[in-house]
């Protein structure tokens, strides 16, 4: 009944937002484009899906989805001047875009300037006013309300995030993945291939600036209360470190990366003082040992070998 | 070179293993921690002292982890004497979590707070965007949360269950520029806010506000951004305005340098600040610049006053510092909490509620305080005046 606690219903509902997240920085970076523009936009999401439900009275799901294509369709405007540039360049180029937007946003008369959207609908109340007319009460469950309202978010996030995954494993195997994959093995090849590589780079960015948007929504939606400084310098760097720590080869990466990054400080949370010094301590050796980040493509090949391999060696290795 | 790659990879698969046993342990052995808390509340009810375990959420790691810091001290400064001095009929327990100033972390940490350790009430967290994103939450558990340094408009507005002692800047603000109009005589006045943080465009409202309901003049307005380090072109453009009075609203760093540089260009009418000022640091940045600067403040530790110079000599004893309005304000809730939950008579959240929600004339050392049908504090500010590098109260 543990897994019942709000507290932990909490903290996996922010796991699944940050893996979703995590997907969204994958798929840009599919494509080996280095793209510090998901903080901008993820608050053009946030704020466009938050005036949406708060002034407009839209339902959540609609304005949360309408959020993600505004993000998409200015990911298109920024785009076609920006994808021309490579590596570093592009970095900056959308790095700028984030900081241009999160300014923007702090002088605009509808987004209440610094001060920001608060008293935001919830996931949780949207979705138990909708059970409540379906006759489900929490009593029928024998748990509390908090409880099932906590338990609908998770149960939402879990089903958008497997939803999105499917899609993801399905466009890595599609002829649209391989594409994603020669070009960022080798732009020119890939070109001399006869790819598009403009179209698909610019249609990475485009999905990858929409989920980011999704999210930027269902952040607004979960907290309740957003500022433009929540989208700061911070969150992108909080974004990236997931394909860091996780590694970017594959999209289990970046989603451990996510896990690990949101539920160490809570896990820690026993350390108190000591928190922020485990942590660093902890990214300093996951550095250390593994640079490319802890799952790479060849991680699970080696694994499912070795078990296939000699015994004998896997369980001298196993005693490690 | 191929084995100690392996090795690698081992070794990195079985720190994420390590990882993953330490959060299901976590959860497990903290478990029958909340079971025996929520036990001991139920048990305490029959017997003689109350058994109270109040959770407090701070800034207490990051960037304002100064804040949380004070509000740690004042805290645990409050819990040693009360429970001295309500030895054998009200024991309370603390229980700190840390925000580090985010969003995510103060939910995460008032749900943990609320369901997993089962507490009475929340003292905190120590931002208003915070208070936005928890306070919610613990009105939907229907625990008490209690602010401790949320300024913020509409804190009060996110329900029943949400309580502050920190004075509104609706309040504090225009006490302190009543006091000045009627001491300096001011008449035209020229404000400058700091755009992109939402403690100072509050702030900015309030002064704006009561500066129409007062019938000051406004001769122009300016704006700058954290993180600037130069205010010339705002401040000569006001100055040539010519008002009778500087009102600046920004945290002490920056709120500091605009003190400072209004003073070298020789401007020499009445600055006032709001609640940012509030900090020692203003004088270590302004200097001599700060003199006559007017702020208006819930507790000032040169308050002539029996309870204030207690608890600023008791604060003294104990961490060898002066006490601020952050550890001011934590320790008078520590105080207002427990007078509500001995006059609940046991450690329970909706009754302990409706106690706080009658809380009449409380004299703390941070003022007078009651709260009305909102639950918003009514209290009195403090106007003090920048004297020789320290706050004395304005007279």
């Amino acid at each position: 009944m543990d897994i019942l606690n709000p507290y932990n219903l909490q903290v996996l509902t922010f796991i699944l937002l940050n893996s979703i997240l995590a997907i969204s920085i994958y798929i840009t970076l599919s494509t080996g484009q280095l793209s510090l523009g998901h903080a901008g936009f993820m608050s053009i999401g946030a704020f466009t899906a938050s005036i949406l439900t708060k002034q407009a009275d839209m339902p959540l799901f609609i304005a949360i989805i309408i959020g993600g294509l505004v993000a998409g369709l200015i990911a298109l405007l920024i785009g076609a001047p920006t994808l021309k540039l490579h590596g570093l360049y592009l970095a900056i180029a959308t790095l700028g875009f984030g900081e241009v937007i999160r300014v923007i946003l702090l002088n605009m008369e509808i987004t209440n300037g610094a001060l920001g959207l608060t008293g935001l609908q919830s996931i949780g109340n949207y979705l138990y006013d909708f059970e409540k007319a379906m006759g489900l009460k929490a009593q029928t469950f024998g748990i509390s309300v908090m409880q099932m309202k906590s338990l609908s978010t998770f149960v939402f996030m879990l089903l958008l995030f497997a939803f999105v995954l499917f899609l993801t494993l399905r466009l890595n195997r599609s002829r649209l993945g391989r594409a994603f994959e020669a070009i960022k093995a080798d732009e020119t090849a890939a070109r001399a291939m006869g790819l598009q590589v403009g179209y698909y780079k610019m249609l990475a960015f485009v999905i990858g600036s929409i989920l980011a948007g999704v999210c930027g929504g269902l952040f607004a939606h979960i907290t309740t209360t957003i500022t433009p400084d929540d989208f700061n310098y911070h969150k992108v760097v909080e974004i990236l470190s997931y394909a860091v720590i996780g590694g970017s080869e594959v999209v289990w990466g970046p989603l451990f990366g996510a896990l690990i990054l949101t539920a160490l400080p809570e896990v820690l949370r026993g350390l108190a003082e000591y928190k922020m010094l485990m942590y660093g301590l902890i990214m300093v050796g996951v550095m250390a040992f593994r640079p490319h980040g802890l799952i790479g493509a060849d991680t699970f090949q080696k694994l499912f070998k070795r078990r296939r391999g000699k015994s004998t060696d896997k369980d001298a290795k196993g005693g490690v | 070179m191929k084995g100690f790659h392996l090795m690698r990879s081992l070794a990195a698969i079985s720190l994420g293993a390590v990882l993953m046993v330490g959060c299901s342990s976590g959860g497990n052995t903290s478990a029958p921690a909340a079971g025996e808390g929520g036990s001991g509340q139920a048990a305490s009810t029959d017997e003689q002292e109350i058994q109270a375990k109040i959770g407090v959420v701070g800034f207490l790691s990051g960037s304002g982890a100064a804040y949380g810091e004070a509000q740690k001290a004042g805290l645990e400064l409050a819990l040693g004497e009360l429970n001295e001095a309500n030895k054998g009929k009200l024991k309370i327990e603390l229980k700190f979590e840390d925000s580090a100033g985010e969003k995510e972390g103060a939910i995460n940490a008032v749900n943990k707070l609320i369901n997993q350790d089962n507490v009475v009430a929340i003292i905190g967290p120590t931002l208003s965007g915070e208070m936005f994103a928890a306070g919610p939450v613990a009105n939907e558990a229907e625990t008490p949360i209690f602010g401790i340094s949320n300024t913020s408009e509409g804190i009060n507005d996110i329900g029943e269950y949400v309580f502050r002692n920190s004075l509104p800047e609706s309040i504090a603000i225009p006490t302190a520029m009543k006091a000045a109009v009627e001491k300096n005589g001011l008449k035209k006045v020229a404000l400058i806010h700091a755009s992109n943080d939402d403690f100072s465009v509050n702030g900015y409202k309030v002064m704006k506000a009561t500066a129409e309901k007062l019938g000051l003049e406004i001769t122009g307005e300016a704006t700058f951004a954290n993180g600037d380090v130069d205010f010339s072109a705002q401040l000569t453009k006001l100055k040539q305005t010519n008002p009778d009075a500087l009102l600046v609203s920004a945290l002490y760093k920056e709120g500091s340098m605009v003190v400072k540089k209004a003073r070298e260009l020789g401007f020499t009418g009445t600055i006032l600040g709001g609640n940012g000022f509030n900090n020692p640091k203003v004088f270590e940045i302004a200097g001599p610049a700060a003199e006559g600067l007017i702020v208006a403040t819930p507790f000032s530790p040169e308050k002539k006053d029996d309870k204030v110079q207690a608890f600023v000599k008791a604060f003294e004893a104990k961490y060898n510092k002066k006490p601020d309005q952050f550890a001011a304000q934590a320790y008078d809730s520590l105080y207002i909490m427990s007078q509500s939950l001995l006059a609940a008579g046991k450690a329970e959240r909706e009754e302990l509620r409706g106690q706080l929600a009658q809380l009449r004339d409380f004299t703390g050392v941070s003022g007078k305080l009651s709260f009305d049908e909102k639950r918003n504090p009514i209290g009195d500010a403090v106007v003090v005046v920048a004297k020789e590098g320290k706050f004395v109260p304005f007279e």
